[in-house]
């Protein structure tokens, strides 16, 4: 029981962290798919 | 005289109406309408239908021409996406329901006609540890994780046509945001996991030539027979490298769906969505098999994953190759075997 209840703190946990580094790496939609030179 | 300026004024005015008449539509395809107010036609400058439907025949990909940053929008049609439309619409749904649902009736019907597999000599009251707490710690955070990608993977294919009539557009929606959200940030800890279990068991699941004694004799699941075996018998080994290989290959692919664009194309996607699909069904059906001989399957078995420990009878019954390693390591016999065995509790 108790190493399936640090299993699950740790799978949040890494799982939390990698959630954080993904954000920070990828640009939201509305800044990757921009530019301020348009032609339309 | 008279009569030839008649009918030069004839041939002027016939000549007048034949060209009014073929001015006329012109002119009015320039008046602004309703549905297209500008008055300009957008197809002017554009291919037409023929060309696209002849592309469309030919297979290949249509392209426009944007002046955003990302040239990928000006893919306007591309025929492979039918084809992929198709095999996570149809094929792939047909593969997931016969592997899970194949596997279930498989096991059910196993359960009722064999039933439990059971400790034939009983329980002994002493216990030897089957896996430590760090072994137990990496399988049910993969586990936990696995469970968890497994139903929010396959919402992802059965979702929209069974639970979102069952639950509604505005809940279905919400469920299916935070299921993409866990899939894809628990498939962290899961891959953390997957090669833990590499490393970890390795040297136990190296295929040998007790393995193909144990697969003649049925693994002992059929009938009352316990052919030999170490720490892992043919079964688990085989359990073993369906998880490093198939979890190996749903990460890789599923990052690749993860980071769009980064590594491949459209069709490289495309190609990674479906191996990543259907090795995961077939992983999931594959587990169900091990969920269910690690715990109503098999009397005593959860011991060993549950609490680190499983009785000495239990080992002698199926893994005797295993535990003479263990008494041979740790002591000439089972009093000396402190601190490996255990009384009961």
């Amino acid at each position: 029981m108790k190493s399936f209840m640090l299993a699950c703190v740790a799978a949040i946990g890494i799982a939390a962290i990698a959630g954080v580094a993904l954000n920070s790496v990828q640009k939201p939609a509305d800044r990757a798919f921009a530019t301020e030179a348009v032609r339309l | 005289m008279a009569r030839l300026l008649a009918q030069a004024r004839f041939i002027i005015g016939a000549l007048a109406l034949a060209l009014i008449l073929a001015v006329a539509p012109l002119a009015h395809a320039q008046q602004p309408t309703v549905a297209n107010p500008t008055g300009v036609n957008p197809t002017a400058a554009s291919v037409k239908e023929q060309q696209l439907l002849n592309a469309l025949g030919n297979g290949d990909a249509i392209h426009g021409r944007v002046s955003i940053p990302d040239q990928k929008s000006a893919n306007l049609i591309h025929p492979a996406g039918r084809d992929w439309r198709h095999f996570h619409e149809v094929t792939l749904r047909w593969i997931g329901a016969i592997a899970i649902l194949g596997m279930l009736v498989i096991l059910v019907v196993f359960y009722l006609v064999r039933g439990q597999v059971k400790l034939e000599t009983g329980y002994s009251g002493r216990r030897i540890v089957r896996f430590n707490g760090f072994e137990r710690f990496v399988h049910w955070m993969t586990a936990t994780c696995f469970i968890i990608l497994g139903l929010t993977g396959l919402n992802i294919t059965f979702g929209k046509p069974l639970l979102l009539p069952l639950i509604g557009e505005p809940a279905f929606a919400d469920w299916a945001q935070w299921a993409k959200y866990a899939h894809n940030y628990l498939s962290f800890p899961f891959a953390v996991g997957v090669f833990c279990i590499f490393l970890m068991w390795i040297a136990g699941n190296i295929p040998n030539r007790v393995d193909v004694n144990w697969l003649k004799r049925g693994g002992g699941i059929v009938g009352h027979d316990h052919p030999p075996a170490y720490r892992f018998n043919a079964g688990q080994k085989m359990i073993y490298w369906i998880v490093v290989i198939g979890g190996t290959l749903v990460a890789a692919s599923g990052y690749l769906l993860m980071f769009p664009f980064y590594v491949t194309d459209i069709q490289g996607m495309q190609l990674a969505q479906t191996v990543h699909a259907i090795i995961a069904v077939l992983f999931v059906a594959a587990m169900l098999g091990h969920i269910y001989i690690g715990t109503i399957g098999m009397e005593g078995a959860f011991d060993a994953m549950g609490e680190g420990t499983v009785d000495v009878n239990w080992a002698r019954e199926h893994h005797p190759l295993w535990l003479e390693q263990e008494m041979a390591r740790t002591g000439p016999n089972e009093s000396q075997r402190q601190p490996m065995a255990t009384p009961a509790e």
